[in-house]
Formats: C-alpha cells, sequence, structure tokens
C-alpha cells in the first residue's frame, strides 16, 4: 500500500513544513510525556509507600504493651505494662491453634562489628516462625531454628545492609555464613543471611534466637512484642480473634477494658486492607488524571488536525487537477498524520521514560522510590491519540477533497 | 458538424448542472451545446454569475453534470466515476491556474513532476521529464527555486509546464493573466500559442477582451447559455 515514492511523498510533505509538523508533533509529544510521567509519579509513590509500611506478611497480628492511662482495681495510672514469660505462656495456652506464633525481643541501636568494620542495626530476638511471619527471604544459609532457642545459641541471621556495611566488598553472603561476629560485644556465629526487598529498615536488622536475645541483652523475663501469624483466616475472623484476645489480656494484665494504651492487639490485617484501598486509592486518581491528560490531549490533536487539513485546501484542490483521486489525497494526509504522530509519540515516551530514569536516583523519599513507565499504557495511550488523531483528520480531509477544486483553486 | 462532432476533442450536448443551496435548487448550466476542434485556442467569456467556472469544472472533470453528453477525446464522459475522471484528467487535461497554485514546499522542479507522480511514473524518469519541460519554458536554472522564490510570471510558467508534462490533449487555462502584468500576460500568452502551434487545444477562461482576442474563437456565457461564438 505504501511503497517507496509515497514515503518519500510523505517525508517532503513532512520535512517542507516545520511549523505545522512541530505543532503536531509537539502536541502528540506532551501528551505522551506527560501521560508517562504521571504514570511514572504514580507508580514511585506507590512503590514508596509500600517500601515504608508493607514489609511484613499482611496476615498476623502483633500483641504489644505500654503505659497503662487509667486506674483499674486499686492500681495507680500511668504505670507500664509488661508481658512476661508466664503471661505469654498462658496466652498460648488460652488460644486456639494458631497457624504461627513468635515472641520477639527488640533491642535497636545495638553495635555489631566485623573485624574492624561496626555499625549500629536493629537486634530482634525472635522464634523460628518469625522467618514465616516476616516473610524473611533467606540469600544463604538458614534461619533461627528450634534448636537454637531451646539451647540459647549464639547465632545470627544478618540482613543485605548488615552484609554490605561490615564485610569486606564482592564477599557473597555464602562466603559470609560461618563467620563470627560481635554483638553488643558478644561473640555470634553468623548462620545465614537474607535480603527484603520490600523494605529498607528490615535489611538492617540481625535475627537472633529469642531466649538467647531474652537473657544476654534484656536479662529479664519480658517479651517485647508477640507476633501471631493469622493463616488464611478472614479479616473478620481476625476481628474477632483480636477483640477476644484483647480482652483475655486486658483481665490478665489488670488493665482497664476502656485503655486504650496499657496493653494492645495490632491487627495487620486490618491495615493491610487499609493499605490495599490507599493503593488502589493511588491507582485510580493517576488512572484519572491519565485519563484527563489523554482526553486533553486528543483535544488538541483534533484541533491541530482540523486546522492543518483545512490549511491544505488549495493544496489538495492543485492535486486533484493534476490527477489525484480524492481517496488517494485522504490516504496521504492520514498517512502522514500517523507517521507524525507514531514518531513524535515515541519522542514524547523516550523524553518521559528519560525524565524519570533522570530524577530517580535523586529522589529517595520515604514516601517515594523508584518511579518506573508503565509502557502497556503509554503505547494505549499513544495508540487512542492516534486513532483521535486520524479521526479528526478524516472528517476535514474528505469535506476538503469534495470542494470542487475550481472553487478552491480561485482566490475571490 | 456532424464531421466536427467526430474530430472534436471536446463535444458538449445540452449539458446542464444544477446546484442544490439548502432545499433551492440553483440552475448554472442551462444546456451548453459547443464543440472545440484538435488544436482550437478557445476563449470562454463571461461575467460571474455566468456558468462559466461552473463550465470550466465540467469541462475539467473536475465535477459532474446532471443531463447531456460530454465526449472528450472521443469517449464519453458521462457517470464516471472518481477513480475514471482522476485517470482521464491525468490522461488528457492540464490545468493553468489564475494564481499558479503550485505547492509552495515544492521546487520548480517538483511541481513540474506531481502530475507524473500521480501517473506512477518513477521518480528519476519524471524528474528528467520535468527537467526538460522546465527547460522548454526557459527555467532550467530555476528547477531548485521553491515558488515564492519566484516572480508571477516565472511561476506561471512553471505551471504551465506541469500542465504539458503529462502530455494532454487540451490544456484549461482559468484566468492564466488575471494575476500579472500586461508585460508578463504577453509573455504567457505567448508561450500558450506557442504550445497551441504544435497542436495541443488550449481552453482559456477570462474576462480580459485583450486575451480573449488572441484566440482562434470566443464562446461567451450569460445565465448558463452560450450567448455567441465567433472567431
Amino acid at each position: 500500500m505504501v511503497d517507496r515514492d509515497t514515503w518519500l511523498e510523505i517525508f517532503h510533505t513532512v520535512l517542507s513544513n516545520p511549523l505545522r509538523t512541530g505543532l503536531t508533533g509537539l502536541s502528540i509529544a506532551l501528551g505522551i510525556f506527560i501521560l508517562v510521567v504521571m504514570q511514572g509519579l504514580g507508580a514511585g509513590l506507590e512503590t514508596g509507600v509500600k517500601q515504608t509500611f508493607g514489609d511484613d506478611a499482611a496476615n498476623l497480628m502483633q500483641v504489644e504493651t505500654g503505659n497503662a492511662q487509667l486506674a483499674f482495681r486499686g492500681r495507680k495510672p500511668n504505670r507500664r505494662i509488661q508481658l512476661h514469660n508466664a503471661d505469654e505462656q498462658a496466652m498460648q495456652a488460652q488460644m486456639d491453634s494458631v497457624p504461627a506464633w513468635s515472641r520477639l525481643v527488640y533491642r535497636w541501636g545495638s553495635t555489631v562489628r566485623n573485624g574492624n568494620q561496626q555499625g549500629s542495626y536493629g537486634v530482634r530476638g525472635v522464634d523460628p516462625d518469625q522467618r514465616e511471619i516476616g516473610q524473611v527471604n533467606l540469600t544463604a544459609g538458614r534461619f533461627v531454628n528450634e534448636r537454637d532457642v531451646d539451647q540459647r545459641r549464639k547465632v545470627a541471621v544478618i540482613g543485605g545492609q548488615v552484609l554490605t556495611d561490615l564485610f569486606p566488598k564482592g564477599m557473597t553472603p555464602e562466603q559470609a555464613v560461618g563467620t563470627l561476629i560481635q554483638v553488643r560485644g558478644i561473640q555470634f556465629a553468623v548462620v545465614g543471611t537474607f535480603n527484603q526487598t520490600g523494605s529498607r529498615w528490615e535489611n538492617r536488622s540481625v535475627y537472633v534466637p529469642f531466649s538467647t536475645a531474652q537473657k544476654l541483652f534484656s536479662n529479664s523475663d519480658v517479651v517485647s512484642r508477640v507476633a501471631i501469624g493469622t493463616g488464611a483466616a478472614s479479616i473478620d475472623e481476625t476481628r474477632e480473634t483480636t477483640a477476644s484476645l484483647t480482652g483475655w489480656l486486658k483481665d490478665r494484665l489488670v488493665v482497664h477494658p476502656d485503655d486504650a494504651e496499657g496493653v494492645w492487639v495490632d491487627n495487620r490485617n486490618e491495615q493491610a486492607e487499609m493499605y490495599r484501598q490507599i493503593f488502589g486509592g493511588i491507582r485510580l486518581f493517576v488512572w484519572f488524571v491519565g485519563m484527563m491528560t489523554l482526553l486533553a490531549g486528543a483535544m488538541g490533536v483534533a484541533n491541530i488536525m482540523a486546522i492543518v487539513v483545512r490549511e491544505r485546501t488549495k493544496e489538495i484542490g492543485v492535486r486533484k487537477a493534476l490527477g489525484a483521486t480524492s481517496g488517494s489525497i485522504v490516504a496521504q494526509i492520514v498517512q502522514e498524520a500517523v507517521f507524525l504522530m507514531l514518531i513524535s509519540g515515541c519522542i514524547g515516551l523516550l523524553a518521559g521514560t528519560w525524565l524519570l530514569q533522570g530524577i530517580a536516583p535523586f529522589v529517595d523519599h520515604d514516601f517515594f522510590s523508584d518511579p518506573r513507565v508503565d509502557f502497556r499504557s503509554a503505547l494505549l495511550a499513544l495508540g487512542v491519540l492516534i486513532i483521535v488523531g486520524v479521526i479528526s483528520a478524516i472528517g476535514p480531509a474528505v469535506r476538503a477533497v469534495s470542494i470542487r477544486p475550481v472553487e478552491a483553486l480561485r482566490d475571490e | 458538424m456532424s464531421a466536427g462532432y467526430l474530430a472534436a476533442v471536446i463535444a458538449l450536448k445540452s449539458i446542464r448542472k444544477a446546484y442544490q443551496t439548502g432545499s433551492q435548487s440553483l440552475t448554472v448550466l442551462k444546456g451548453i451545446d459547443c464543440t472545440i476542434e484538435k488544436g482550437e485556442l478557445v476563449a470562454i467569456m463571461g461575467s460571474s454569475g455566468s456558468g462559466k467556472s461552473t463550465l470550466l469544472n465540467v469541462l475539467g472533470l473536475l465535477d459532474d453534470f446532471d443531463a447531456g453528453t460530454y465526449v472528450l477525446n472521443g469517449q464519453n464522459m458521462d457517470g464516471l466515476s472518481e477513480k475514471a475522471a482522476a485517470r482521464y484528467r491525468s490522461e488528457f487535461l492540464g490545468f493553468v491556474f489564475q494564481s499558479f497554485n503550485l505547492i509552495s514546499y515544492k521546487s520548480a522542479l517538483e511541481n513540474v513532476a506531481l502530475p507524473l507522480y500521480y501517473q506512477g511514473v518513477p521518480r528519476k524518469e519524471r524528474q528528467a521529464s520535468a527537467m526538460a519541460f522546465l527547460s522548454k519554458v526557459g527555467l532550467a536554472d530555476w528547477a531548485e527555486h521553491l515558488p515564492n522564490q519566484l516572480s508571477g510570471g516565472q511561476k506561471q510558467r512553471v505551471a504551465i509546464a506541469r500542465a504539458l508534462i503529462a502530455n494532454p490533449s487540451v490544456i484549461l487555462a482559468d484566468e492564466p493573466t488575471g494575476a500579472l502584468d500586461s508585460v508578463t500576460s504577453d509573455e504567457v500568452m505567448a508561450l500558450l500559442k506557442e504550445i497551441n502551434k504544435e497542436g495541443i487545444t488550449i481552453v482559456v477562461v477570462t474576462h480580459e477582451n485583450e486575451i480573449a482576442n488572441q484566440c482562434d474563437r470566443i464562446i461567451r456565457l450569460k445565465d448558463g447559455r452560450i450567448e455567441g461564438s465567433n472567431g
């Protein structure tokens, strides 16, 4: 359909009319550019929010304690509530079966040392189930196991950032396994390494057995937190469990039923549901802005195509008088439009991608990271713009070829 | 008359044409009978509204007619399809316009070559042919110039070269000197007469008596009818 001669004619017409070409091209390129950048920023926002909030598995609850605010059964307000080993065991005993259960002792800002290298990291004393609950992604070795906990072994599973910071450059996770490090001045053997792509905090952590951490680093029988996996339980079931567990805990730890801060059960299922809605909202927002941009772009393209074709009425008359059929003229105008829009659409796509990639390294905010181009929707948008452009060109083109040339060519 | 009808390059019989403007019908051509012999140089004159541009449209196969017969080069032009009309236009007819109507972004050479593009002639061949016709009108040195770098007379000569390139039987010239001064007008008319001498039939639409008087014959139109024809 389009032979070399036709292409030359199209090239020539497009290149010989820089203003016309520039205007049409700019409107398409700008539309695609804005769309790509909007999409990218939206994706960046979602990734950023996910990285900050969405590290653990969504199907878990956490039991945490704080300061009780209300006087209750003769106890003073503003007293510290703590969960002791006995409480934790009683809690586990009164619960129906649970898919996963991990006690936690946290020590933030712990100095970890390997040879001359040292840094400050979070140390987490955990039970083996933490691997499932925290969706720990092991890169080498193994996680904390039952025997480690039973025998209070001094073993550690280190995060990717710890590995990068403290070990020589180029050392693989496999090579790090088996080495000895100092955690808060005590020697531990590295038995595994992990890397969480989802979160910037996780990778700055060191997991050790719960019993070891409680004995060495807290020297008490206090449990900082208990993480309970909820498996495949529905959100309503977890709400029920949360309510009954909270009631039980408040009774045992002597906290007023209306006290929000003494002891609470944090239901991550509920939070996950909330994030799902937030991300849904972000996506809807990006989609809406994208559609509006596309609409504005399409209107601009339609307008310019109509003007361009009207401007060519005389040329169309000449071509007709010289032996062109109306069909061939409409076809040429449409081919020119498609060619021009494809080129400028690609320019817009490249420019948008280039901008996003250019700014990506400089924006690493808590709520914004790794802006990415959704090529599929960009190409879809380009397709929509081209179809709109062609449709808006065909109308004026058909009108232009139906004008009798002698009238079109007379200046009156 | 009947012999002339057969030898004629253009033969019109009872051509009628009406335009629909809203609910009203405006009859522009009310039965045109006319023959133009091969090799004639004919002027069509008439005031505005006389139907001369409509007649030119019909002659140029740029518009359909409602009734009558039109025989061009021995072939009946009645009820042509769009495509066939375009083909006959490019085979039989060449156009010259008042305002030249060169394509502004194409060089003189490319403008002249354009009719051959629509005939599917290969690029090299049509460039060579265009160069030959530009030389014929004395503009070989201006081949690469754009229309806005040429004078009015030069532009019209490029347009004439363009009309000639497809070797037409008839050249239809619509006010060819309308935008030119008298000296240039004479040059253009001289060129048209020279072409006419080579055997190409030329029909000139004009409202200038000076131009019309240089032709073999004048066809006068008034209110959609031929008022008179004299030599």
